[in-house]
């Protein structure tokens, strides 16, 4: 049971930052190498402030989102939308944001490696404090509340607004075809720097929960998770926001699993495990609608 | 046609489909065609967008796989086939929008068609180079040699894919709409291109909306639509019957009748 | 020279190396297909050399033979497996492939040495073997990018179906561009680790495929010149320029991020570029052929303009 219980926080976690990144993949089609490095640096961002005024959690938490959501819109002007105007033919154009992604990912990061020495950082100065709350026989932190409740709510919240709303309809016209799209009247710039702006508060979201939870980061972590988000990007199935909440779960289940029995030195051989079996196995994921295979 | 082949009754067929289908999901984009080509013919295929003529060329050279039906071309049953093999049988086709390799020049885009056909070797290389300047000369684009495709008209474009396809020294040729974009003189010579390679024994398969150009060129035409034939025969009478004019523009078919 | 060699043994060892690395990449991505897997090969190569060095007392240049074979057949059979895949998602499969193998050699125990790798597999290996290796594999190389081969491997890249209806067999080449490239890759892990004495897990990671990815780009993926333009780059520019040392990440993160916006085929695509317009200048328009009306066109039907949008306009969600 209080597997369980860290299951659901370590995935709302993965799934805060699987969402962002998600969102843009199957929507506008961009797969953002950079939404690693920004997770990290907004976190940073928050703990490079709070080093000077102590602050509380829900200003942190909002200094991360910002910086993130800034960065990552940031990123998709200047660089990608450049790239995109540029390329001549789809692949070529997905490599170049590939590269490019990887390319700005490495700034931010070096910039926190070096401002931090290679040491993980946390909020140490921040007025938040955690408790304890032991209900049943299971302990909980109160971060882990706020986290779960955050993470699974934000999620829902996202996968009906894309479903329902008008904006989020005209977001996926978009990823369908772009051209009907702007028929619809949708201005697909405009909308694709605001939903990397959502994709990047949401890895700022995650990346200053974590921070709370685990009291520090690492700067490491950014790449991490990313292959992580892969993972449970593919297993979810690539434009289903439903797939990427399963996605999430089942990695942090599988995860902790692990590390119930003691290997915890496997623990990454299962997102990259997972990557795998799903793309020989069933390439386009649990819910995914895309073709994934050449003929 | 789709005469039963006996050796009093004209060419005899090098490629016969029979019952040939592909649906994709619910779609039928082609609805059992029986249909034969005689060797050293020109043959039309006339249609409205979205009859499945582009299907069709796709589902003979097998990248559109068949819902049911056979292919056979020179007497084996081919539908079988990667589409790699294709080629190596004997057919040859041109895409309806013009695929070249941008980066490459034309001499080395037309020479693509001899690439994998022809042996290895010195010798078989000096040959294939000649069939390239040779088929280049044809569709009159051998000055073009050194250009890239991205310095061409239009036009030029399509005759070095056409060069291309010569250079394969195929049997059969696929046309997909190759004069899309040309005006009048250039269909013209197009055209004069395809009875010179007629008396050569090369037979044509070729899907146009040139109505006009289908009746000077042709030696039969097959009318299609909504994935199935209306009716095949003598070019002139095809464009003259009623459900053909129906389905098609009506007034240009009756301009050419 | 041979002072100037001497003095920078180790950068020029260092740039013979990262450019066998390099290639195992270039290679594939020369053909289209986003195969990242040669950094796994150079952990398979590297640690099979090792152990079969340290453990097993097999000689150096056997070591380095079985090392490179066991990375080639593993990469081939892995080619085998998912070649159908497309563009990013092959991407991501090889990665994982690449990551599977360091945790693998992280939970290998004694045999691998664990976290910490092996040490002490200094093989009988010095610059030159490094250098006439480097000029076979490079010679292979060229060979493969001259002539016939070379324009069919430029239709698998630019156009599948093309390529097919030209009767090449993409399938077929996409899976023996896996046994190549796991073949160097292999090759350049055992080379590499025979050399060094050492291989670690952390060698084996993401880090190293994004910096086999920085020379490729940086030089030019279209040719083996290119990654040799890039691994140069890459191994001297912080040689040179101590700045450049200190502020490195920073430094190739955004000459790769410009690239990858504004100079997407290189160095060594931009040189091209400029040769082929400098070439244009000097020959004279093309004389007009005994066919008068070529580039006219008639009054009879308007030309279909060519459709030119740039991606922009139609990007979408499909991958």
């Amino acid at each position: 049971m209080q597997e369980l219980l860290n299951t659901l926080t370590l995935g709302s976690i993965y799934l805060l930052f699987a969402l962002g990144m998600a969102l843009a993949w199957s929507t506008i089609g961009i797969l953002n190498f950079a939404h690693g490095a920004i997770f990290v640096f907004s976190a940073f961002s928050a703990h490079f402030v709070s080093e000077y005024v102590a602050m509380p959690m829900p200003m942190l938490i909002l200094i991360s989102v910002l910086v993130g959501a800034t960065l990552s819109a940031l990123t998709q002007w200047l660089a990608f939308e450049q790239i995109l105007k540029r390329s001549t033919n789809h692949r070529s154009a997905e490599l170049r944001v590939l590269i490019g992604g990887i390319g700005v990912a490495a700034i931010p990061i070096a910039i926190v490696d070096r401002a931090t020495a290679s040491a993980p950082f946390g909020f140490a100065n921040s007025t938040y404090k955690s408790e304890v709350y032991e209900f049943m026989g299971l302990r909980m932190t109160n971060t882990s509340l706020i986290v779960i409740i955050a993470g699974v709510g934000i999620a829902v919240a996202l996968t009906l607004w894309l479903r329902a709303s008008r904006q989020g309809l005209g977001l996926r016209a978009i990823g369908v075809d772009s051209e009907t799209a702007s028929l619809m009247g949708v201005n697909r710039t405009v909308m694709a720097i605001g939903t990397m702006a959502i994709a990047g508060g949401l890895a700022g979201l995650a990346g200053a929960l974590q921070v709370f939870q685990l009291q520090a980061m690492g700067v490491a972590t950014g790449d991490q998770l990313l292959i992580k988000a892969f993972a449970m990007i593919v297993l979810g199935g690539l434009g289903s926001m439903a797939g990427v909440i399963l996605g999430a779960f089942v990695l942090a289940g599988a995860e902790t699993l692990i590390f119930a029995v003691d290997l915890g030195t496997w623990v990454d051989a299962v997102s990259f495990g997972l990557i795998f079996i799903v793309l020989l196995v069933r390439p386009q994921g649990i819910f995914g609608r895309q073709e994934v295979r050449r003929t | 046609m789709s005469r039963p082949q006996n050796e009093s009754s004209g060419p005899r067929l090098i490629f016969e489909a029979a019952d040939v289908a592909v649906h994709f999901g619910g779609v039928k984009a082609v609805d059992g065609l029986t249909f034969g080509l005689p060797e050293g013919k020109i043959i039309g295929i006339l249609g409205p967008n979205g009859s499945g003529k582009s299907t069709l060329v796709g589902a003979i050279t097998r990248h559109v796989p068949l819902t049911r039906g056979t292919l056979k071309f020179l007497g084996e049953d081919y539908a079988s086939d990667h589409p790699h093999l294709v080629p190596h049988r004997g057919i040859a086709r041109t895409f309806q929008t013009v695929r070249l390799l941008e980066e490459r020049t034309v001499l080395e885009n037309v020479l693509l068609g001899t690439d994998s056909l022809a042996a290895g070797g010195r010798t078989a290389r000096k040959l294939a180079q000649e069939r390239a300047e040779q088929a280049m000369v044809r569709t009159g684009c051998d000055h073009l040699a050194k250009v890239r495709p991205d310095e061409l008209s239009y036009g030029n474009r399509r005759r070095v894919e056409i060069a291309r396809a010569i250079a394969m020294e195929p049997k059969l040729l696929l046309l997909d709409e190759p004069t899309a974009g040309m005006g009048r003189a250039e269909k013209e010579e197009i055209s004069a291109l395809m009875s010179s390679l007629r008396a050569e024994g090369l037979t044509q398969l070729i899907v146009e909306h040139d109505v006009q150009m289908m009746v000077d060129t042709c030696d039969s035409l097959l009318a299609m639509n909504f994935g199935k034939l209306i009716v095949e025969g003598d070019p002139r009478e095809v464009v003259r019957n009623p459900e053909v004019q129906a389905a098609y523009l009506g007034k240009q078919a009756m301009k050419h009748a | 020279m041979i002072a100037w060699y001497t003095s920078n043994a180790v950068v020029v060892q260092a740039t013979m190396t990262t450019l066998l690395l390099a290639l195992s990449i270039q290679l594939p991505l020369r053909m289209g297909v986003f195969s990242f897997a040669g950094v796994g090969c150079f952990g398979i190569g590297g640690y099979t050399a090792a152990i079969l060095y340290t453990k097993f007392d097999v000689g150096t240049w056997p070591a380095v033979v079985l090392g490179t074979l066991l990375a080639g057949i593993l990469c081939y059979l892995l080619g085998l497996v998912i070649h159908r895949l497309s563009g990013l998602y092959l991407g991501m499969a090889t990665v994982a492939f690449t990551l599977i193998v360091a945790v693998v050699a992280t939970n290998g125990g004694s045999l691998t040495g664990g976290a910490s790798g092996i040490f002490g597999a200094l093989g009988g290996i010095n610059n030159l073997h490094v250098f006439l290796l480097l000029a076979l594999v490079i010679a292979g190389l060229a060979i493969s990018e001259y002539g016939r081969f070379g324009r069919k491997i430029d239709s698998v890249r630019e156009d599948p179906e093309l390529a097919a209806a030209l009767g090449i067999n993409v399938s077929r080449h996409r899976k023996l561009v896996f046994l190549a490239s796991g073949l160097i890759g292999g090759l350049a892990g055992a080379v590499t680790t025979l050399l060094r004495s050492t291989i670690t897990p952390a060698e084996i990671n993401f880090h190293m495929v994004v910096m086999a990815l920085t020379v490729i780009i940086i030089g030019g993926s279209s040719s083996w010149l290119g990654a040799l333009i890039g691994a140069v780059i890459i191994t001297w520019l912080p040689t040179l320029l101590s700045f450049v040392a200190e502020w490195e990440s920073i430094i190739y993160g955004f000459i790769v991020a410009l690239a990858a916006v504004f100079l997407p085929s290189g160095v060594l695509g931009l040189a091209k570029g400029l040769i082929h317009r400098w070439r244009s200048r000097r020959r004279s328009t093309p004389p007009a052929p005994p066919s008068s009306n070529v580039e006219k066109a008639s009054d009879d039907e308007p030309s279909s303009p060519e459709p030119e949008h740039s991606l922009a306009s139609t990007q979408g969600g499909t991958l």
